[in-house]
């Protein structure tokens, strides 16, 4: 490998896309990335930034080499998938559990535009693996408080009245590793526990009138079909409000992850509720206290006592450019944005402090607006190498304000856990690189 | 205005809607129900009919239990603790286990019965859930030894932090939306990272932040990964591994000899791949443990098993 440090960087680059193309997959992939890192490092003293590090032989005035010859010819790929040159990935922080059956994995946040997040991408968090579950065996099962138990196929559910809405899912544990100090360099593992999709099923309020909840019926059990067996008691409030019987993500079958045949999707709610690989729901008069709503999922406070049912995903935000992935490279114009959410609406505005929260100016914000989903900001400015302490604050429809940490520990102590939706600071350094830090 | 006739109008009445006239689902029979049914609430319904006495539930939670939340409810490595940490709960470091933070022994029932052991769930009997339970209630000091929990005493069992939950009442810190002076520039304070986790760099794994909802604080020592050449079988086979096969090879928990440590595989390795990759599809109790048919992964394939073998055998050479 050393002789590749030798030659000029164009030789380089052929070396490497050489070496590469005796490699398959993801090994490419990798490799790739690598090469160029290295590319990259070799010419960032000389070339200046507007000038692309590629290979000159393909490129102008030269005809690059794949304009001369024929690519990819239909279904070569019949489930297609990203370019070889792209490299998003779902990233896990190895320490963080004992075991990765049950573990969680972050979006690259950093990576996504829009407010969609590509189902490959979506979170991971399970609490016993992912069960492969065969579609024909699939059952969903209503019963308890009910004037008819019954069971229903997958194509039973595929068959009634469906909706399609776009909702955000967020692990409430989301931010959780910061309550006592910054600790992620990496909006990704400071964020990424939160995904977006378009989601497709059965109202759950059309399913409880089919099978006539009885008076007494208060709460619904929902229950996994996985390992861990998960479970979590719901207000029947919220299963007759918007609750959703899910079996599409993104215009397709729901992905394995997210719980493939079927999941509930409880829309704003922490996303421990919205139960994957769903095969059960009883209604009862009273919440079943299950581990992961005692145990797990409530929040300890200063006192010793703890709040139960911490069911909603308060407003929160965060700027993904810049963040520690995408440090600035360049002085001059700069378009700042970011992802701001709430589970009990939709986000009203969103506003940006560059000195740590003294003065702040409105942000606008980008695309679709919808309730209880992921929605973009924007800010046009200007960078030229001072420094910044950027913050994101957002406020909701129902008129609430994104808190600040202090706001958050003095009310809460630092053992609660989940549900820290405190207004978050970059620290953008002279040179463009960004970092972590918290502002006391 | 149309007039529709009588027997049209009741049945539109009838009817949620056009399209929910039909008929979907089919009637849950008692017996479907009774196998699925296994939710467990604190007043106790559900719970099965059945007794058992820590005494008991010592020896099965010894066989089934403690590799991995150890002898004392202390927890093996990163996993769970189970009991201890009284009167933590108001501290810098709060230790939440069944006897310090759980409100129901109920949760206990249902949540061994639905989850535990880990690798094999819902495996155990009824009366032996009953068993366990009673240790693990016993580790916590909130039973006695020879004292029988069953669907009738189970009531009796008084949980410590029972009192110490509310309901959410949030929102309850209210920012307001300022825009000049929000703040004096004098007095605030910039603090870094502890740990600088970053997924382009290295994993510093001493961040000295607990991260309890996952477990213990991150441990301090990695453990040296060193690179060696595999076959393409055993390349094809780490992610099985990792799936199936790393909860208890990766620490050695069970008596399962450890990946990476060369003497617990030297002797293995002689008996010829062909044992191994046996043993590992049809299970077998060994001298230092019992190692469960694929690793309680029925689902994978024959090969995909044999695969996960050779990058174990390969990877601890
Ligand atoms: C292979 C390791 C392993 C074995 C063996 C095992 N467990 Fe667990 N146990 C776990 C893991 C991992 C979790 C956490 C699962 C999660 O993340 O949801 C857990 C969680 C628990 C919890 C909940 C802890 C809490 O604070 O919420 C209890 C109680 C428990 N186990 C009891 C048992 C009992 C009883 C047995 C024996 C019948 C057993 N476990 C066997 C790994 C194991
Ligand atoms: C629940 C814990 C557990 C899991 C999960 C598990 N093993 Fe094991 N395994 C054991 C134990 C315990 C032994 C040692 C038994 C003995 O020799 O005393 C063992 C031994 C082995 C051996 C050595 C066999 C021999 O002949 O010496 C192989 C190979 C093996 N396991 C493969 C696997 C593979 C492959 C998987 C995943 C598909 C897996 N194991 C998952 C517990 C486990």
């Amino acid at each position: 490998m050393k002789s590749l440090y030798e030659p000029g960087t164009q030789d380089l680059m052929q070396a490497v896309a050489k070496e590469a193309s005796q490699l398959k997959g993801s090994d490419r992939r990798d490799f790739l990335r690598k090469g160029l890192a290295v590319a990259a490092g070799v010419t960032a003293g000389a070339a200046t930034p507007a000038i692309a590090k590629g290979n000159s032989a393909d490129m102008a005035p030269n005809v690059p080499s794949w304009t001369k010859q024929l690519g990819r010819g239909v279904v070569a790929r019949p489930y297609g998938r990203p370019s070889d040159f792209t490299d998003l990935q779902r990233r896990t922080v190895p320490w963080l559990t004992a075991s990765p059956e049950s573990s969680i994995s972050f979006s690259p946040l950093q990576d996504l535009k829009g407010i969609i997040t590509p189902s490959g991408l979506h979170f991971e968090r399970y609490h016993g693996g992912i069960p492969e579950v065969p579609p024909e065996s699939y059952q969903l099962m209503v019963h308890g408080l009910v004037d008819r138990p019954l069971i229903f196929t997958l194509e039973d559910l595929m068959r009634m009245p469906s909706v399609t809405e776009v909702r955000f899912i967020e692990c409430p544990a989301n931010g959780g590793m910061e309550w006592k100090g910054a600790q992620m360099e990496a909006l990704q593992f400071t964020h990424g526990m939160i995904s977006c999709s378009e989601w497709t099923g059965v109202r759950l309020s059309t399913l409880l009138e089919y099978v006539g909840v009885k008076p007494e019926g208060k709460w619904v059990l929902a229950e996994g079909s996985d390992a861990a067996g998960m479970s979590r008691s719901i207000p029947i409030e919220k299963a007759l409000d918007d609750a959703l019987i899910c079996y599409a993500q993104n215009g397709e079958p729901l992905r394995p992850e997210q719980g493939f045949p079927v999941r509930l999707m409880n829309p704003g709610w922490e996303g421990n509720t919205s139960v994957k690989w769903l095969r059960r729901l009883e209604v009862g008069d009273k919440p079943w206290y299950h581990r992961e709503e005692t145990s797990k999922y409530t929040d300890l406070m200063p006192d010793g006592r703890s709040r139960k049912f911490t069911f909603v995903q308060e407003t929160n935000s965060v700027v993904t450019n810049p963040c520690p992935e995408n440090p600035i490279k360049q002085k001059g114009f700069i378009e700042i944005e970011g992802l701001a959410w709430s589970g009990r609406g939709s986000i009203k505005a969103v506003d940006l402090s560059f000195d740590g929260g003294v003065t702040w100016r409105k942000a606008e914000l980008k695309g679709l607006v919808i309730p209880k989903a992921l929605t973009r900001f924007s800010f046009k400015t200007e960078w030229n190498g001072e420094p910044w302490m950027i913050q994101s604050r957002a406020i909701d429809d129902t008129g609430y304000v994104q808190p600040t940490l202090a706001q958050l520990r003095e009310e809460r102590g630092t053992n609660s856990i989940y549900h820290k939706n405190s207004i978050h600071t970059w620290n953008v350094h002279a040179n463009g690189e960004v970092h972590n830090v918290q502002i006391t | 205005m149309f007039k529709l006739p009588s027997a049209l109008m009741a049945a539109a009445l009838l009817c949620v809607g056009p399209a929910m006239a039909a008929d979907f689902g089919r009637p849950a029979t008692e017996a479907e129900i009774a196998g699925w049914d296994i939710d467990i609430r604190p007043d106790g319904q559900g719970l099965p009919v059945g007794g058992g006495t820590a005494e008991q539930g010592e020896p099965v939670y010894e066989a089934k239990c403690a590799m991995c939340h150890g002898s004392f409810g202390e927890g093996v490595d990163r996993w769970p603790v189970l009991a201890g940490g009284e009167d933590s709960l108001t501290e810098d470091k709060p230790e939440k286990t069944v006897g310090s933070y759980w409100p129901y022994a109920s949760t206990l029932w249902d949540y061994i019965h639905r989850a535990m052991p880990y690798t094999a769930p819902q495996s155990l009997t009824d009366d032996e859930v009953y068993q366990i339970t009673a240790y693990v209630l016993y580790l916590n000091d909130l039973v006695e030894y020879d004292w029988e929990l069953n669907q009738d005493t189970f009531v009796e069992v008084e949980m410590p932090n029972q009192d110490s939950f509310f309901v959410d009442n949030r929102p309850d810190v209210v920012n307001t939306r300022c825009f000049e002076n929000c703040a004096d520039p004098a007095a605030l304070q910039v603090v870094g990272t502890i740990g600088g986790v970053s997924p382009t760099g290295h994993f510093k794994e001493d961040s000295g932040v607990a991260s309890s909802h996952y477990g213990d604080d991150a441990p301090t020592d990695e453990g040296e990964a060193v690179a060696v050449a595999l076959s393409a079988d055993a390349i094809a086979g780490e992610a099985t591994y990792q799936q199936a096969c790393l909860a208890c090879h990766g620490s050695g928990i069970a008596g399962a000899p450890k990946v990476g440590v060369k003497d617990q595989w030297t002797q293995r390795v002689a008996q010829g791949l062909s044992t191994m990759v046996e043993h590992a599809i049809q299970g077998y109790q060994g001298e230092n443990g019992y190692m469960p048919p694929k690793g309680g992964h029925m689902n994978l394939s024959d090969e995909a098993v044999a695969q996960a073998v050779s990058f174990m055998a390969e990877s601890s050479q």
